[in-house]
């Protein structure tokens, strides 16, 4: 019995002593050349025209240049592009592109990579919808290359600029083995050797980049961690350097001394998918929509469900930009009176009956919608779907919960957001409206910063229309240690290695 | 012994084949078109027709039902809807995480649960035997996701002892993978420790009454020979248990590889069904009846060897 004993003390002594010998490494980026990285989901693929733009930035921007980058405000910005101009109908782009770069294959990048790349990307099931409407792309020399256009296309930078533009090895495209071994130029080599896939993806920077001062750390390392919890342990344990946080442990970062950073990212709030009426008859009268519009109060749903952290707001056009403003902010107070009262002057003072779909992911919303939607007399039945199906079907109901992503750029919010056909926007329905289709034409017309104030225009037109019903703008939130700056990038769920800096 | 182990393995292969079809028909049937998902929040209607062209889930059920049966049988699992990846490649990435923890978590919990369960059954009033029983009920009671934070802010975040989050590949560093696998083992093992601890009290305490225990105490054997002829007899209860825990810990490895954030089939499992990529599901469905139907087969192996009346039944 004894010997049972000692066997088994034996035995897991040396099992933790073992496992000890490795303990937690020591937090990087401060106290050394390494920055370990935790973002929120693993990356989609090595391929840039299989990937994502939300989470995948910080993978793909350690391996590839981009053509175009943007700055912290958004702005295009020269990658491997060194310049750009476009025609006078602005149906031409051409890029001028720098020289002396290499893959790391050791292929050379030139204007026959680049358009070898733009084509690829063009016909990848992702990336395509950027190039949607450039119809050719062609060399014009060794170094420049031209995009034509079928229209005018005002979001193409910005797209190309948020993660739509990376460059791999035309070898690599060729033999089709991007998605697993990415080849690229960028300013740091993926080490797959001290890489665990789905745990940790390590990257060893390369001397010589050209941009070489954007990228201060010697290591990278990125990590995809899906729970919160975890996340906040690992940066407290000193694994982590950098997180994609959740705004419930602000107020304990803050006391651990972490530097918090947040920008808005998603709107949340009611998307209507039938504003004519042609499908479902209330939602065809304004002051339907403008009663429900006055019925939630979004500060309160800020607080309670979205952790206060974001701005409370009625509008798409995020917080903080050019075209959003404050003003409108006050069109639709919460007042329920005063939606009522519109309710009985639409013809509805006992409200109506509708379906609306629901999933796991939207729950948190659901019983302030159930209420405050029934105290206008909306009686609402819910359907139940997967979250994968809810993607599929909402837009099949009159009206839906959303968590739309918002768009830094103006122009591309008009278009995703307005006047294009989405799958959250199936009837966009601008013809229908004289003066927003007024100013849609407007602002297609105009170009760069005459757009500015026509979309201004344009944004309290559709406020005024009871567009949606916008509770408010959520934080995406990213926790540093100290010594190290996060600068969040609207449109991007996780900012590209060039918004991770020192400071 | 032949036919008893043809018996067992047909019926295996006839649990992968029942499954994997119910796996296949009820994932399509609560899913639907995954083209929206998969493509996000930009794509327009007419990139959603195109993948799902791509896909082949234009073409009906039942062919899209043989078309990847024939080719999982050649063992083809067809390619992920998430990243086109092979689905088996990444199955085979995620394996060895899962093993690797549910392994070390039933080691140590035969071990551990060997080692009380023969202590409490040898004294069964003593205080270890009591503290079995307190622990057996704490442990039971308190939700998994729960020990495993308390793990974590102990061992992790307090003494940082082990790292919280991570796995390390065994051929990257033994002594890392140690690491990055002792915390979510010790998680999914101590249930299991007093489970098989309990059992094995129980029928050390049964098969101590018996008769032939008592002829042969007086035929003067050593306590440790008549030991090791009441564990013979006793384990059976405690080695089903043990296998059946081995299946259990595979499913509950999701909760614990999603708190330590390993890259496992739990949370491979988790982001499948999130994002509607039903290849992945069918692949580790596949996988997962083919370790449950192994692990059986090996137990009733086992008991077969330790007990010739099973080979009979």
């Amino acid at each position: 019995m004894k010997r049972i004993w000692r066997a088994t003390v034996v035995a897991v002594a040396a099992f933790t002593v073992a496992a000890c010998t490795n303990t937690t490494t020591p937090a990087g980026g401060t106290a050394t050349d390494d920055i370990k990285i935790g973002t929120l989901l693993d990356i989609t693929s090595w391929d840039p025209a299989q990937a994502d733009i939300g989470f995948d930035g910080p993978y793909l921007s350690a391996v590839y240049d981009p053509l175009i980058s943007l700055d912290k405000d958004s702005k295009a910005v020269p990658g491997l592009a060194k310049a750009w101009k476009y025609s006078a109908d602005r149906l031409t782009l051409t890029l001028d592109l720098r020289t002396g770069v290499k893959f790391s294959d050791g292929q050379p990048f030139d204007a026959a990579a680049a358009v070898q790349n733009l084509q690829h990307l063009k016909a990848g099931v992702r990336s395509g919808q950027t190039y949607a409407n450039v119809t050719d792309i062609k060399k014009v020399d060794a170094d420049t290359v031209s995009l034509h256009l079928k229209k005018k296309d005002d979001a193409l930078l910005y797209y190309m600029g948020l993660g739509r533009s990376w460059m791999a090895s035309p070898a690599a495209i060729k033999t089709k083995s991007l998605a697993t071994q990415p080849v690229g130029s960028g300013p740091y080599t993926y080490d797959k050797g001290k890489s665990a896939p789905g745990s940790e993806y390590v990257f060893a920077k390369k001397s010589g980049h050209w941009d070489d001062k954007t990228y201060p750390f010697g290591t990278v390392h990125v990590q995809p961690i899906a729970d919160p919890t975890a996340s906040f342990n690992a940066m407290r344990s000193g694994q982590l350097d950098v997180a994609y946080a959740n705004a419930a442990d602000i107020p304990r970062a803050k006391g651990a001394g972490w530097n918090v950073a947040s920008d808005v990212a998603t709107w949340v709030g009611i998307q209507f998918t039938d504003r004519t009426g042609k499908q479902f008859k209330p939602l065809g009268d304004i002051r339907v929509r403008r009663a429900i519009n006055h019925a939630f109060d979004g500060a309160a749903m800020l607080k309670s469900v979205g952790q206060n952290a974001g701005v409370a707001t009625n509008q798409m056009f995020p917080a903080g930009r050019p075209v959003y403003d404050k003003a409108l902010n006050g069109r639709y107070p919460f007042d329920l009176d005063k939606a009522k009262k519109l309710m009985a002057e639409a013809g509805y003072p006992d409200g109506f009956k509708v379906t609306m779909p629901m999933s796991s992911i939207f729950q948190p919303w659901q019983p302030s919608v159930q209420q405050t939607l029934g105290k206008l007399g909306i009686k609402v039945k819910w359907k139940n779907l997967s979250p994968a199906d809810y993607q599929k079907n909402a837009a099949t109901f009159p009206m839906f919960v959303a968590v739309l992503a918002l768009d830094s750029n103006a122009a591309a919010s008009v278009d995703g957001r307005i006047t294009s056909q989405q799958w959250f926007n199936p009837n966009p329905s601008t013809k229908d409206f004289p003066k927003v289709h007024d100013l849609v034409g407007k602002v297609e017309a105009a170009t760069g910063e005459a757009q500015l104030p026509l979309i201004r225009e344009l944004n309290e037109e559709i406020t005024d229309q009871a567009w949606q019903d916008v509770w408010y703008q959520a934080n995406n939130t990213y926790f540093s240690n100290k010594g190290i700056k996060v600068t969040p990038i609207t449109g991007m769920m996780f900012p590209t290695l060039r918004f991770v800096q020192r400071g | 012994m032949i036919r008893f182990t043809i018996r067992r393995l047909l019926s295996g292969v006839v649990l992968l084949l029942v499954v994997t079809s119910a796996t296949f028909f009820l994932a399509h049937l609560a899913i639907g078109d995954p083209t929206a998902g998969l493509l996000g929040n930009n794509a327009t209607p007419d990139q959603r027709a195109a993948l799902h062209e791509q896909l082949g889930l234009d073409r009906p059920l039942i062919t899209q039902f043989w078309d990847w049966f024939s080719h999982a049988v050649r063992g083809d699992f067809g390619t992920s809807w998430r990243n086109f990846q092979p689905v088996s490649d990444q199955i085979a990435l995620r394996v060895p995480v899962t093993l690797s923890v549910v392994l070390a978590a039933t080691l140590l919990a035969a071990v551990v649960g060997l080692a009380v369960g023969i202590a409490t059954g040898l004294r069964p009033d003593g205080i270890l035997a009591r503290v079995l029983k307190v622990a057996s009920v704490v442990l039971f009671a308190l939700p998994g996701f729960w020990v495993s934070l308390v793990l974590v802010m102990t061992f992790a975040v307090r003494l940082k002892w082990f790292p919280a989050v991570g796995y390390v590949p065994l051929t990257q560093s033994p002594s890392a993978w140690l690491s990055s696998i002792t915390l979510p083992s010790v998680a999914l093992a101590l249930a299991a420790i007093v489970m098989i601890a309990e059992q094995l009290r129980n029928g050390f305490m049964e098969v101590t009454k018996q008769d032939f225990v008592r002829t042969l105490r007086a035929r003067g054997l050593s306590s440790r020979r008549v030991t090791t002829h009441v564990l013979r007899n006793a384990s059976p209860a405690a080695l089903t248990v043990l296998a059946v825990m081995f299946v259990g810990l595979l499913g509950g490895a999701i909760v614990v590889e999603i708190i330590f954030n390993l890259p496992g089939i739990g949370s491979l499992t988790q982001s499948a069904a999130q994002i509607g990529d039903i290849p992945i599901l069918l692949g580790l469905t596949a996988v997962t009846v083919v370790f449950v139907v192994l692990v059986n087969f090996l137990l009733d192996l086992v008991l077969g060897w330790i007990n010739p009346k099973v080979r009979e039944s």
